[in-house]
């Protein structure tokens, strides 16, 4: 359900006559802040107990694009009701890791980085998701009726507010897809949503043939969470066009209780996570 | 105290001179179409006694007892001179002709109209011709009124290919655009390519960016006045133009025994046509269309009906993904009518109305919106004497703000139907403003308007914890939306909120010579409906919001300063002025701010302030075969909203940033030449700084993607946008006794194709995955052909 009508309503409008081209530009400078990318996500039917946590720091916007890393950070995730605490071991590469991890759904957590003197922290709960109930491929879902998407279905529960972030990545793809849905207008509906490539020269994108494999990922997500992802995604697809929302930085739930101006870029997000794999026929 | 005084009794001695006097009334007309003409001016030669006629051609000139030359001027036209003995009330009908009268040609030449104007208060007023503008170099040849005003100082706009434009820094909901009385909501076709004013339909457009009358209010940045013709009530005739894209067909008359005329007049675009011979985009269409409708009739002397209407729609079509279509529709029925010689009167019925479609083909979703009004007008214009003009009126809006409704298209729609809150509300305005001749050299205009806006019940209002919409989290150090705790029912009888505001208007001219003066004015406005976007420039799904309970109406004061001098005996004249202008509860949204099809917009928003400043510069050249303007404006526009009762320090941090309208030099040149009888060259030259617009200043990496990190709004800027256009018109030989005129212009708009940038977007390229910067230009350099036509 892509509900961000105007902006592929305006979008497109100005393709007829406008023109795109890839400049020089000379952007500003910000000095280095910290990026956690504590995604502890728990797929169904495993046991949850291997997670990462990803540690880095922001860099020159034109810089390739590889993590800073940081090493060296004290990383730990604490059961918030039984304080059980999960170490997060440094593996010298930007991740920290750890195999003793135990997912509780509808619990909270704390995270707790400690690095360069700086202690940072944040809260979350781990969200339930619904299960996958049906994926098929078709041409008349998505954008283009001529060419291959896949859809997935799944059952919205009525009683509650929903969120959920969705990850559709072609096996060979640099990127993933990601998507946020909230069930504002399609409450306790069979929501479905689609992935469909189009024929594009400029990206070099081509449809989907038989043959090809897509790794769709469904995860339920906070509200909190729902709003930062739906921020991240509009920024990062649509950043700096005439119809789109001033950008802004971008605040995750990671704080700095001391020096609250040294926040953390970043999340700390608990989720449950059902995946599928589906190969084009 | 003192002051006060000396100025009564000055209005006193005004008001009660002794001397035998006498009155001459009537209308001013076109001598060859039978138009009325709004703005000429009449005065008696060797005196200080003049007037303007007002907008439906009448006048009322009051003089001693003796034989006076009556002159009436008015630019493009000749002047008439005329001897009058002044020794009974007249009634009299003065019909003047245009200084040439080739096709569409008006040639800015010698007109005594800067006499009254050096004298007059009114200031900040840009006032164009529409034959002015025919002469304008355009893009695609389609002849654009907004794009035109643009070419002035002081007004701006968010880029090629937006919707509305900006004036004094302020926002494009922030202007009052009337045709013919009318409000329109939405001033653009086709997202901003071409405005929704069809220029053969149109008499006049006057723009006030500030000193804006008592009889206007309702916003805050300016009013855009745009009357209609009246229709041609001497003979019949068609005029008409062939472009590229567009092309447009107005027919006018003389109806019930040349006692009233009609005019009709339509224009459509074409392009999709072409689309559909594309392989690629048949099932894609794109197309505007609008119609102008006009008629008057003249019962008696004193009596006079006008009725006219507007309807326009855009349609906009992206073959199985989406489906849009949006458009005014506007009438409005007055009725003149002369009390007797000094008292003039108009009453005006009038409904507007703007509405979209959006239909998503692939999630089986159809969304409407729409706002209307209906509106009651009546003005009175009593001209007390030579030294005194007493404007007078009532107003009332009754608004109804439907804000979207969402509904499935199929029975196997994903979609929930959904209808967010109607809202109601009504609007009504009194004002009375005097125009008094102090001295010879001294003329006030001064003002009091006093408005009142009622939300009224009919819906249910969200009640939240604290009382506070939006909360700051500090620990987070976001905004985010208050916590519901139950909801209020406001019956249909009830009142949710009701403000008044008193808002006082002054202006002041000091003549220091008979070419030059100093003027001062000073606004105050207040406007209680408001456009909710959050993205840079306007859109035509924008939605229209009312104050209430939880939106303040906005408040604005502008005090302005100005220099006018006609040099050369008018071959030239210059016009400066300085201005700031500071308007409180401008709304501002917070980071992340979700518009769309939400019913609780006060969980989004913070009220905030802005303020601009600026110098702007006119040099024009009126007379000879060369004759064009110079405009210069020095601005600048900001905005800060603090936390308030929401709690943090605001958003941006509470620091002043600069609006997206901010523009440091605006910088155009006009020029028309007239070669010969048959060739007529223009061209315009532009420089703006550019857009402000928020820069990454770091990337990294979150879910395998690169992430751009933003900083303060607004800090960094698009690159200067600057352009040529040029184009020339032909008039072939007119055969003497041949109907038929006909002419050709050929225009290039952007000369020299410069890719100035719409915006610049920031992402990964996917191969590489590097970041990059990619600009995107709408129109590069556009050839057009167009064929103008008069039978």
């Amino acid at each position: 359900m892509k509900i961000h009508i105007k902006y592929i309503l305006l979008t497109l409008s100005i393709l007829f006559i406008s023109c795109n081209d890839v400049i020089d530009l000379d952007v500003p400078n910000a000095t280095p802040k910290l990026v956690i990318e504590a995604s502890l996500d728990w797929e169904k039917g495993t046991l949850g107990n291997e997670q990462v946590i990803k540690l880095s720091n922001t860099k020159p916007y034109f810089d390739a694009a590889t993590s800073d890393i940081v090493t060296g950070a004290s990383v730990k995730v604490t059961n918030d009701d039984n304080g059980t605490e999960f170490l997060f071991i440094d593996q010298n590469n930007g991740k920290y890791t750890t195999s003793n991890f135990i997912p509780i759904l509808n619990q909270s957590y704390t995270l707790q980085v400690i690095y360069n003197n700086e202690t940072y922290s944040a809260q979350e709960t781990l969200m339930p998701v619904s299960d996958i109930i049906n994926i098929e491929q078709s041409y008349e879902g998505g954008f283009d009726d001529e060419v291959l998407d896949v859809s997935i279905y799944f059952q919205d529960p009525a009683e509650e507010d929903n969120f959920y972030l969705v990850r559709f990545k072609e096996v060979g793809d640099v990127f993933a897809e990601l998507e946020d849905i909230s069930d504002e207008f399609i409450n306790g509906n069979l929501i479905d949503t689609w992935f469909e490539k189009e024929d594009d020269d400029d990206t070099n994108e081509e449809p989907f043939i038989p043959g090809d494999i897509v790794n769709i990922d469904l995860h339920g997500i906070s509200q909190r969470y729902h709003n930062y992802i739906r921020l991240l995604i509009e920024q990062s697809n649509s950043g700096g066009d005439p119809f789109s929302a001033v950008p802004a930085a971008l605040r995750g739930n990671c704080i700095n209780k001391i020096n609250p101006d040294n926040y953390a870029l970043g999340y700390f997000r608990l989720t449950e996570v059902t995946k599928v794999s589906y190969t084009f026929q | 105290m003192k002051k006060l005084v000396l100025l009564l009794l000055l209005l006193l001695t005004s008001l009660l001179s002794a001397q035998e006097k006498y009155t001459i009334s009537g209308t001013i007309k076109d001598v060859n179409n039978g138009e009325t003409v709004f703005g000429a001016s009449v005065y008696l030669k060797g005196t200080t006694i003049g007037v303007m006629s007002n907008e439906y051609g009448f006048f009322s000139i009051t003089a001693p007892k003796g034989t006076y030359n009556l002159v009436i001027s008015y630019l493009g036209y000749a002047d008439m001179d005329q001897e009058i003995i002044f020794e009974k009330d007249q009634k009299l009908i003065f019909e003047i002709s245009e200084s040439s009268t080739t096709l569409n040609e008006v040639v800015i030449t010698t007109s005594d109209t800067e006499l009254v104007s050096i004298r007059k208060p009114q200031m900040s007023v840009s006032k164009l011709k529409i034959g002015t503008i025919k002469k304008m170099p355009a893009v695609l040849g389609e002849i654009d009124v907004l794009k035109s005003i643009q070419m002035l100082p002081g007004v701006t706009n968010s880029g090629e290919g937006t919707s509305g434009f900006n004036v004094r820094g302020g926002a494009a909901d922030q202007n009052l655009v009337l045709l013919d009385e009318a409000i329109i909501y939405n001033t653009s076709h086709l997202f901003g390519f071409f405005s929704v004013f069809n220029a053969d339909a149109i008499k006049d457009i006057k723009l006030y960016k500030g000193g804006i009358p008592a009889r206007f209010g309702g916003r805050v940045s300016s009013v855009l006045d745009i009357r209609q013709k009246d229709g041609n009530s001497k003979d019949f005739n068609l005029t008409g133009g062939l472009g590229i894209i567009s092309s447009r067909l107005t027919a006018e008359g003389p109806i019930l025994k040349k006692k009233g005329a009609f005019l009709i007049a339509g224009r459509g675009s074409y392009a999709h046509l072409f689309m559909k011979a594309s392989e690629d985009l048949k099932d894609d269409s794109a197309y505007f269309y609008d119609l102008n409708l006009k008629s008057n009739y003249e019962i008696n002397e004193n009596n006079k009906l006008y009725l006219s209407g507007y309807y326009g729609r855009d349609y906009f079509k992206l073959s199985k993904i989406v489906e849009n279509n949006y458009g005014n529709l506007s009438g409005n029925l007055r009725w003149n009518h002369v009390f007797n010689d000094k008292l003039f009167s108009n009453l005006s019925l009038i409904y507007s109305k703007y509405d979209y479609q959006v239909i998503l083909d692939f999630v089986k979703l159809d969304w409407v919106a729409e706002i209307k009004n209906s509106n009651i007008k009546y003005d009175l214009k009593y001209y007390v004497n030579d030294k005194f003009k007493l404007d007078f009126g009532l107003s009332g809006i009754d608004y109804k703000f439907n804000p979207g409704e969402v509904k499935p298209t199929a029975p196997d729609s994903p979609i929930n139907y959904l209808k967010l809150d109607q809202k109601k509300a009504f609007e009504g305005g009194a004002y009375v403003s005097a125009e008094h001749n102090l001295t010879s050299n001294l003329t006030v205009q001064y003002g009091l308007r006093y408005s009142i806006f009622t939300r009224l019940g009919g819906q249910s209002l969200t009640n939240y914890l604290n009382e506070k919409p939006v909360v700051y989290n500090n620990e987070l150090g976001i905004y985010e939306e208050g916590v519901e705790i139950d909801e209020t029912d406001y019956k249909k009888s009830e009142t949710i909120k009701t403000f008044d505001n008193f808002e006082p208007r002054l202006s002041l001219s000091y003549q220091l010579n008979k070419t030059s003066s100093v003027k001062v004015g000073y606004t105050k406005s207040t406007q209680y409906i408001h456009l909710l976007s959050n993205t840079t420039s306007a859109t035509p799904l924008d939605v229209w919001a009312p104050s209430g309970k939880f939106i303040q109406p906005q408040s604005s004061n502008q005090y302005a300063l100005g220099y006018f001098k006609n040099i050369k005996n008018k071959m030239y004249s210059l016009e400066t002025e300085v201005y700031y202008k500071t308007t409180d509860n401008r709304i501002d949204y917070i980071d992340g701010a979700n518009l769309i099809g939400n019913n609780n917009i006060e969980t989004e928003i913070l009220n905030g302030e802005s303020k601009s400043y600026g110098l702007e510069l006119l040099l024009r050249k009126n007379k000879g075969k060369f004759t064009g303007w110079f405009a210069y404006t020095l601005s600048k526009s900001e905005q800060r909203t603090l936390g308030g009762v929401a709690g943090g320090s605001g958003i941006n941090n509470g620091d002043w940033y600069n609006t997206a309208y901010d523009r440091t030099h605006d910088f155009s040149l006009t020029g028309v030449y007239k070669y010969n009888d048959k060739w007529t060259f223009s061209s315009n030259f532009i420089f703006q700084t550019g857009r402000p617009v928020t820069y990454p200043n770091a990337q990294y990496q979150y879910e395998g993607i690169s992430i751009a990190s933003y900083s303060e709004r607004n800090a960094n800027r698009l690159p200067a946008y600057h352009r040529v256009d040029i184009s020339a018109t032909y008039t072939p030989n007119k055969k003497p006794n041949n109907r038929w005129k006909g002419e050709w212009v050929f225009g290039i708009y952007n000369l020299y194709n410069r890719k100035n940038a719409a915006s610049i977007s920031f992402a990964q390229n996917t191969d590489t995955g590097i970041n990059e910067a990619t600009r995107t230009a709408i129109f590069g350099i556009i050839p057009s052909i167009t064929y103008n036509f008069k039978f």
